[in-house]
C-alpha cells in the first residue's frame, strides 16, 4: 500500500507552465527580434525604441497589462521546465525544495513586474 | 511523500534503482533535442527579465535608458539576442507541433483534424507576429 502523499498543488503549476508555454510560443520571438536584432540589422529607426515613444506606450493601462502577462507568465513556464530538468539531470533536492526554489523564483518575478509596471512607471 | 522528490528517497527497501549519467541526453540526436526544448524556457525567461530590466530604466530618466539602449548594439548582446530568438523560435515549433495532438477542437459534433488545427497555432503565431512587428514597425 502506497503512502504517497499527493501533490495537491502540482495541477496549478502544470496549468501555469502550460499557460506561459502558449504565451512564449506566440509573443517572445517577434519581442525578441524587435528589442535586440531589428534595430542592429537596419531594419528599425533606432528612434521607434526612444525613452519618450516606449513612455508613451508603457503609460497606458493596456500595454502594462500586456507586459504584465507577457513576462510574467513564461516565468511560471521556464520554473517548471528548469525544475524537472533538473531531476533529469540527476539534480536531487536542496535543503530548500526544487519546487519552492523555481516556483519562488517566478513568484518574486511576479512581485516585481507588478512592482515595476504600477509604481515606478 | 511527494513522489518526484528525489527517486531514490521513497525506496525504502533497497530496490534496484537505475542510474544514469548527468551527461544521458548527449547520447542521440531526440534526447539532446529534448534537453534543448528544456533549455529554451532559460534563454526566453532570460530574455524577459532583461526586457522587463529595459522599461525599468524607463523610470531612470532620457539618459540612463538611452544609454542602455545604445550598449544592446554590442556584439556581445547581439548574440545573446540571436542565440534567445533561435531557441525561441524552436519553443515555438516544438510548442504548437504538438498542439493538434493534445488539443481536441469540436464544432458541434464535428471533430477539426489535428492537422487543422496544428495549422490553426502557426497561423495564430505568424498573425499575432505580425500584429506586434505592425505595431513597431509601421505605428510607433
Amino acid at each position: 500500500m502506497s503512502d504517497h502523499k499527493m501533490d495537491r498543488t502540482e495541477p496549478f503549476w502544470w496549468g501555469m507552465f502550460s499557460v506561459g508555454g502558449v504565451v512564449a510560443a506566440l509573443l517572445v520571438p517577434i519581442h525578441i527580434f524587435i528589442a535586440g536584432l531589428a534595430i542592429p540589422l537596419g531594419l528599425l529607426d533606432p528612434d521607434t525604441l526612444s525613452y519618450e515613444k516606449m513612455r508613451q506606450l508603457v503609460e497606458h493601462p493596456l500595454a502594462k497589462i500586456y507586459l504584465f502577462v507577457l513576462v510574467v507568465l513564461p516565468l511560471y513556464h521556464a520554473a517548471h521546465r528548469i525544475r524537472f530538468s533538473l531531476y533529469e539531470l540527476g539534480v536531487h533536492e536542496f535543503r530548500i525544495s526544487m519546487g519552492v526554489l523555481c516556483y519562488g523564483g517566478a513568484l518574486i518575478g511576479t512581485a516585481l513586474t507588478a512592482y515595476i509596471l504600477t509604481s515606478m512607471l | 511523500m511527494n513522489r518526484r522528490r528525489g527517486e531514490r528517497d521513497h525506496y525504502e527497501h533497497g530496490a534496484y534503482v537505475p542510474t544514469r549519467p548527468a551527461t544521458w541526453w548527449l547520447r542521440n540526436m531526440k534526447y539532446f533535442l529534448f534537453m534543448m526544448r528544456e533549455l529554451s524556457s532559460v534563454f526566453i525567461a532570460a530574455f524577459l527579465v532583461l526586457y522587463l530590466y529595459e522599461f525599468f530604466l524607463l523610470s531612470k530618466g532620457s539618459d540612463v535608458h538611452a544609454a542602455f539602449q545604445e550598449s544592446l548594439r554590442k556584439p556581445g548582446f547581439i548574440a545573446f539576442y540571436a542565440i534567445s530568438l533561435v531557441f525561441a523560435i524552436y519553443h515555438s515549433i516544438t510548442w504548437f507541433g504538438v498542439v493538434g495532438r493534445i488539443q481536441v477542437v469540436k464544432i458541434g459534433s464535428f471533430q477539426v483534424p489535428p492537422l487543422l488545427v496544428t495549422a490553426g497555432a502557426f497561423v495564430g503565431w505568424i498573425a499575432a507576429s505580425a500584429a506586434i512587428g505592425f505595431l513597431f514597425f509601421a505605428l510607433l
